[in-house]
């Protein structure tokens, strides 16, 4: 473990920079020469004196194409820019580059003191020899033997102190245009590599693909996560917070009492979340490149949004940490010059982030940053374990080297972590010392999950329904119930057709809809997660009728497929099962009539089904199997009747969400042989004991609007 | 032409001025060199790679007092 650069990488760095310096001044002499050549002063001169002028002309292309002088030069304004691209795409060099080349080998010579593993290595040798040799075959072939020889998580694990001077050597020399300018800036240190040094391709370009104002909205943590904060603040209890939010789009901000006994607060922002690129979360792929491309992402505007959201008093204190793509966020924010006109901030802490070129708008704003050289992420803005020049005198900086060369695994915040806690003693207690105003019992911690641009409210626009509060056994039921979350499955069986007319007799409803003679019969059972009321499974046993005053079955297929607002057909509830006391309770208001309180089990895949009923001593029914195939079908409403005390109602559940029709299940419903369960006994009775249903219609996730019953008019 | 003649008079002041600058590049290096080579830190490609650079300094030093004088001649024929 080291984080000290010797006396040897000290003079090589040393010698790098005075490099730089000269290779700076040959690109002016280039430049001026440049300048003279295009000045149209010297073209008007030719009709004049037309030898002394040719001969001016001719001296100056000589200075700028003499090979043994000044190289292919010609570099400046649009005509030298432009011409220096086509210089660059033969093949030619500029003795300003061939300098700035050598400058680079240096840095990579220093780095190497360190890192004995970098030219003792004869592969990486042979890889940083070949770029530097700018001989392209070579160079590739000597990667392919790397990448063949040891992985790609290895190869960019070892070539990561020198990543960002082997990336800038090849782009110096290669015959890109594109990427000279990021070479350049890479080598000079002049400022973040505007381009990727591979291909040239703007930075800026891939930046601009993420968008957003930034927005923030509070959740809680788990009791797992919240039980992880620290209960005081120190610079290890602020990164273990890091690490206990995860990379899960949420970053974390806290108060503290100090030891003054001023209550100040905290920022804490881990890095870039798993999955797509363009997420709707900042931290995402671009949204890590953006924070740490641009001056404001946004990571960073999400971020101050939370901050604005938490409420501070204007000029509170305000420390900010952060982890890879977290740390350029919180840097962007420190260098916001309106967020720091309305907060103190006093501390920015960045570990394993790629911020030399990030500068805060307050300058009594304390700044650490805390870099594994092995870790690539921080070299991304093309200053890394090599970089020869002091960027930020005034800060604190900790690049460092383990043990751990392996990338990403030196890359994550328990990786940093470890470190910090046990390697790196003095660095810790200087960041904590730093941190001392912050010191002190936490008195209020606020998770937020970030977004690119404020989202939609939840369930926009199908569950945004005017509501009203209905009486329920503990306190009064918002209705109707919303479900953000659910799944369902409908099974359609041929059941007894005598059964069911005797369960339909009185009640004004016609004969049961028949199918080749038997009367159909729909079971339906759904696990509701997340609603109005909380989550709750329930099931319903329905004869499907055409509906009041209708009789005949024909019409009753075409009308099926109707939305719930325009369907006379239904399903007469013969028989509910809910598992929530809640539920049950409003269920007279939801549907009419009784449900059974009963635990119910519901487990939905794209291939299987499984509903239980009862509980496993004393159960009721079960429906378990395949599916069998399924076509992608719409999740269609159910409309429900049930008829009490000479009183009809009709219910309805509205549903959003893709379904798949199955035609051919391979379910089975059995009902428990000994069950004295009014539904068992009604199940047996519909001979549904042991059938297998005709079709099942399914939807793993949707959201559901489940209004009260309304009554109808007499039958 | 006297505006065409101050800037090229201009030009050939700048390139004289960059010709000394390179002349002086040339002892840079050899000090930078000459200091690593003292220290035991010079790697084994240095001295080639600044041979090769004092070499075109030298040249490019040259070239750019050339390119000067002729300016100088050049503003000169415009003036007069």
């Amino acid at each position: 473990m080291s984080g000290e650069t010797g006396p040897a990488a000290g003079s090589l760095r040393a010698a790098a920079r005075e490099l730089v310096d000269i290779g700076v001044m040959i690109r002016e002499a280039s430049v001026h020469a440049t300048a003279a050549l295009t000045d149209g002063a010297l073209l008007r001169a030719l009709p004049h004196a037309p030898s002394a002028a040719c001969s001016a002309h001719r001296s100056l292309l000589r200075s700028l194409a003499n090979g043994d002088g000044l190289g292919y030069a010609l570099a400046g304004g649009r005509l030298g820019a432009l011409a220096a691209a086509f210089g660059a795409m033969a093949g030619t060099e500029s003795l300003a580059v061939r300098v700035l080349a050598t400058s680079l080998r240096l840095r990579i010579a220093a780095v190497a003191v360190d890192h004995p593993e970098l030219t003792g290595d004869p592969m990486l040798g042979r890889l940083i020899e070949a770029v530097a040799a700018d001989r392209d075959l070579a160079a590739f072939r000597a990667l392919r033997a790397l990448l063949k020889d040891r992985g790609a998580v290895r190869a960019l694990s070892e070539l990561a102190p020198v990543f960002g001077e082997v990336l800038a050597l090849r782009a110096l020399l290669d015959e890109n245009p594109l990427n000279d300018d990021a070479a350049w800036l890479i080598a000079t240190g002049g400022g973040y590599a505007t381009a990727d040094p591979i291909t040239g391709l703007s930075n800026r370009a891939i930046a601009v693909l993420d968008t957003g104002e930034g927005a923030a909205r509070r959740v809680d943590l788990t009791d797992a996560e919240s039980a992880r904060l620290c209960s005081r603040g120190s610079l290890l209890g602020f990164l273990r917070n890091v690490s206990a939010v995860g990379t899960t789009g949420r970053v974390l901000i806290q108060s503290v009492e100090g030891p003054d006994g001023v209550v100040r607060h905290i920022v804490q922002a881990p890095g870039m979340r798993a999955g797509r690129p363009d997420l709707d979360s900042p931290q995402d792929l671009l949204g890590a490149f953006s924070s740490a491309v641009l001056d404001s992402s946004p990571y960073s505007r999400a971020l101050a949004e939370a901050v604005a959201d938490y409420g501070l008093p204007q000029g509170a204190e305000l420390a900010l940490i952060g982890h890879s793509a977290g740390g350029a966020a919180i840097m962007n924010l420190a260098q916001d010059p309106e967020f720091c006109a309305r907060h103190t901030v006093t501390h920015a802490v960045a570990v394993g982030s790629p911020i030399d070129f990030k500068r805060p708008a307050d300058p009594r704003t304390w700044v650490a940053s805390v870099t594994n050289q092995h870790d690539i992420i921080p070299t991304l803005d093309g200053q890394g374990a090599g970089g020869c020049f002091d960027l930020h005198p005034g800060w604190y900086v900790v690049d460092y080297f383990d043990s751990t060369h392996l990338f990403p695994l030196c890359h994550s915040i328990d990786h940093y972590i470890a470190n910090i806690a046990d390697d790196l003693i003095e660095a810790r207690d200087r960041i904590d010392g730093q941190l001392a105003p912050y010191h002190g019992p936490v008195v209020r911690s606020q998770a937020y999950l970030l977004f690119d641009r404020a989202p939609d409210p939840e369930g926009f626009p199908f569950l945004t329904v005017p509501t009203y509060p209905v009486d329920g056994p503990e306190g009064p039921v918002e209705l109707p119930i919303r479900c953000h979350d659910g799944s369902a499955l409908t099974a359609y069986f041929a059941a007894d057709p005598g059964a069911a007319a005797e369960l339909l007799a009185g009640t004004g409803f016609g004969p049961a809809v028949r199918l080749a003679g038997r009367a159909l019969v729909a079971l339906y059972a759904s696990w509701n997660r997340r609603t109005s009321v909380g989550g709750y499974r329930e099931l319903h046993l329905g004869i499907v009728v055409p509906g009041p005053w209708w009789t005949r079955s024909s019409r009753v297929w075409p009308d099926l497929l109707r939305g719930a607002d325009r369907r006379r057909s239904g399903s007469y509830l013969a028989g509910s099962v809910v598992d929530a006391a809640a539920v049950s309770a409003v269920a007279p208001r939801l549907w009419g009539g009784e449900p059974y309180l009963a635990p119910l089990e519901f487990e939905l895949t794209n291939r299987s089904a499984r509903v239980t009923a009862g509980a496993a001593d004393d159960w009721v029914l079960s429906l378990r199997g395949l599916l069998g195939p399924g076509l992608p079908a719409s999740d269609p409403d159910l409309v429900g009747y049930t008829w009490e005390a000479g009183t009809t109602l009709r219910s309805c559940l509205r549903t959003r969400g893709l379904g798949r029709l199955h035609p051919v299940p391979r379910l089975r419903l059995a009902v428990a042989p000994r069950s004295a369960h009014p539904l068992a006994r009604r199940l047996r009775e519909l001979g549904l004991d042991g059938a297998r249903p005709l079709l099942c219609l399914s939807a793993g996730a949707r959201q559901t609007l489940r209004h009260a019953a309304t009554p109808m008019p007499p039958l | 032409m006297s505006d065409e003649a101050a800037a090229i008079a201009a030009h050939a002041v700048v390139l004289q001025s960059d010709a000394r600058t390179l002349a002086e590049c040339v002892e840079r290096l050899r000090k930078i060199e000459a200091g690593l080579e003292a220290g035991g830190l010079a790697p084994p490609w240095l001295r080639e790679a600044v041979t090769a650079h004092l070499g075109a300094c030298v040249a490019a030093a040259a070239d750019l007092s050339v390119a000067a004088a002729h300016l100088h001649r050049c503003a000169g024929r415009v003036r007069s």
